[in-house]
């Protein structure tokens, strides 16, 4: 059991708003996991708690035994560096790196620039974008770029893959592209990956399935 | 981090060379404008400390007042004493008492370069029918040309001719005017009552300062005896090595002896004033600059944390912390005000090279071909890179920090 979350709750604002009640679940390593539910369930409020961007008002969440909310800040920005990766709806690529340098960011923080360079390129190359490495985010199409994001999510091999709806911006051809990627890395890194999305037939690429009803799993 | 900064500033040229141009601008106008005015203040400070002595040991007069006399006339602590009609004039000696011992002390002392003993008096310089009255100095030209610059302003003749005595004098250019006189001729001078004696004009100087160019010189025991005070000297002129040591000197020696030491600076409190005034003004425009540097820097900055708010978001998600925020930004302001000090020191420094060609001053003065005196003090070049620094310091370290404390959730959880 890799992710451990009890009994979460989460309000917001003053007054407070409950948007999440009573949370718990369990995540083992190389699982598939689809959360889905109606817009404003909280899938993404949840999301963002089990990866450690947000925090929850009550209940503790575990990664790997390590209580997620109470890690010193140096490990936590070490963990989330070497052991999680993010897709959002939105690719957020910076605009003034290149495709390539933009995948390489997250290795910065810990190796030299270019020693990571092959890895990143073949990354690249498996996603279609072979002749795409030096372009810059405007050069390239929405498809393309969301592929970059997700080729910059992997880069460090992580052992956790967080994406919050990542085919939301994307045509169905492409969202299928991007479906088929998150599979072949859950299937061959055993990458254990956690899915916000609202379409069904990409929630059944998912070995386990969590549906959110008002905050709450249903 | 400073590589994504660089990419930052490099991608985003037109408000990076904006900025630039700020910390530039600033940079070369605290060179050029500290260049010019130190330039000028070294200039006019050398003038001062070059061309007069740096301390001046006189004959003390005090003017009489009405408690002055007390102490003659009543021994005991008198509470008051009344003048039906109070005592005025000056109390004190004409001439410098026991001079000899001041040449001892002066030859002996190490700081001292040389010294002049002088005799000035004013006399009353006759051509024909003109008279003219100016001021007489005696001296030893040759002690007195290593005390003051006079011997370099001789237009006409050597300071040196009137070595030896014999009654020759030498005349500033606009004294010669006044009276109408020409090297080679003889003018009548006087003292007070005196019998005028005649002297032959050797030589003819200008200073560039009217007031000097008024006055003569000659021998020093030529003008003893025009005096009738043969051996008597009433100022010494000292030169120092380090000028900047005068007025702690001439604090020392006044309290050990009864003449009247004023150093360089305190005869000129009123140029030293301006200067003074001067530096408060560069200090103040300089600091105007660097607030309209730093301001664009901080803008622009500012600009950009909004702008890159995203970046912050999904930096963060990537595991880079907090430092690394403040990094990106911080780093951003330093590298643009360190390439734009560099190049303000630089084109300063052209600057100053080209001021220091113009010439200013009219063809027809003794300085004439002379160009302005621009300062290429290090200190100013280390001061504007400094003040380059610390502005574009204080003006990152606020953006900086206003990223650092974006969170990501927040901008993730809009997509904005
Ligand atoms: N910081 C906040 N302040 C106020 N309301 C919030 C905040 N965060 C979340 N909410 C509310 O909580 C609810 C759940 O939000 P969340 O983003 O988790 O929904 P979601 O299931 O991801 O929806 P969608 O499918 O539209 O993305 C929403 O009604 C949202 O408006
Ligand atoms: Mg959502």
């Amino acid at each position: 059991m890799s992710i451990e979350a009890k009994k979460i709750g989460k309000t917001v604002g003053d007054p407070a708003v409950r948007i999440l009640t009573d949370i718990s679940l369990n995540i083992d390593d190389g699982d598939f996991v689809s959360l889905t539910g109606k817009s404003g369930s909280g899938k993404s409020t949840l999301l963002y708690i089990l990866s450690s961007l947000d925090s929850p008002s009550d209940g503790q969440v575990f990664i790997e035994q390590l209580d997620l909310h109470k890690m010193d800040p140096v490990d936590l920005y070490k963990f989330r560096n070497q052991k999680m990766g993010f897709v959002f709806q939105f690719n957020y690529l910076i605009a003034e790196l290149t495709a390539l340098e933009n995948v390489l960011m997250p290795t910065l923080k810990i190796y030299k620039k270019n020693e990571i360079n092959p890895y990143a390129e073949s990354l690249l190359e498996k996603f279609g974008l072979k002749d795409r490495v030096h372009r810059f985010p405007r050069q390239l199409s929405g498809g393309e770029q969301q592929r970059v994001a997700i080729a910059r999510a992997l880069v460090m091999q992580p052992k956790y893959l967080f994406a919050d709806e990542p085919t939301g911006s994307l045509d169905s051809v492409n969202g299928g592209v991007v479906m088929e990627i998150l599979r072949n890395v859950n299937r061959e890194q055993r990458t254990t990956i956690i899915l916000v999305t609202h379409d069904q037939d990409f929630a059944s690429y998912a070995n386990k399935n969590i549906r959110l009803v008002d905050g709450k799993i249903e | 981090m400073i590589f994504l900064a660089m990419r930052y500033l490099l991608e985003r040229r037109k408000q990076t060379i904006f900025t630039l141009l700020g910390v530039f601008l600033g940079t070369v106008a605290y060179v050029g404008v500290s260049g010019f005015f130190k330039g000028f203040q070294d200039y006019m400070v050398q003038q001062l400390v070059d061309n007069t002595a740096q301390i001046h040991i006189q004959a003390r007069q005090d003017i009489l007042n009405d408690h002055k006399l007390d102490g003659a006339f009543f021994t005991q602590n008198t509470a008051h004493v009344f003048w039906i009609s109070p005592p005025s004039g000056l109390l004190g000696f004409h001439e410098v008492q026991n001079p000899q011992s001041w040449y001892e002390r002066l030859s002996a002392d190490k700081r001292v370069e040389a010294f002049s003993p002088l005799i000035s008096t004013p006399v009353l310089i006759t051509l024909a029918k003109n008279s003219v009255s100016a001021t007489l100095t005696g001296c030893n030209p040759l002690q007195q040309s290593k005390v003051t610059s006079i011997a370099k302003y001789m237009i006409e003749g050597q300071f040196s001719d009137i070595a030896g005595g014999g009654n020759r004098i030498i005349m500033g250019d606009e004294l010669m005017k006044r009276i109408g006189a020409a090297k080679d001729q003889i003018v009548f001078v006087s003292v007070g009552t005196r019998n005028a004696i005649p002297m032959k004009v050797v030589g003819r100087f200008i200073s560039g300062n009217r007031g000097a160019d008024l006055q003569a010189y000659a021998a020093l025991n030529d003008v003893q005896r025009l005096n009738g005070t043969p051996n008597r000297v009433n100022e010494i002129a000292v030169r120092l090595k380090d000028y900047t040591l005068a007025s702690a000197m001439a604090e020392n020696w006044s309290l050990v002896s009864p003449e009247k030491i004023e150093s360089w600076d305190q005869q000129n409190v009123n140029i030293l004033s301006v200067i003074k005034m001067q530096t408060t003004l560069r200090f103040t425009m300089i600091i105007a600059i660097l607030l309209v540097a730093g301001f664009g820097i901080y803008n622009v900055l500012n600009m950009t944390v909004t702008q890159k708010r995203q970046d912050i978001a999904i930096l963060r998600s990537m595991g880079y912390d907090s430092f690394d925020i403040v990094t990106l930004f911080f780093s951003q302001g330093m590298i643009v005000g360190l390439v734009g000090a560099i190049f303000g020191l630089i084109c300063g420094y052209l600057l100053c090279l080209y001021l220091q060609t113009i010439s200013f001053f009219p063809a027809n003065s003794s300085h004439a071909g002379e160009t302005l005196h621009i300062s290429l003090d290090m200190t100013i070049y280390l001061q504007a890179t400094l003040l380059a620094l610390l502005a574009s310091s204080v003006a990152s370290i606020l953006p900086a920090r206003a990223a650092e404390k974006l969170t990501p959730i927040e901008i993730i959880r809009t997509g904005a």
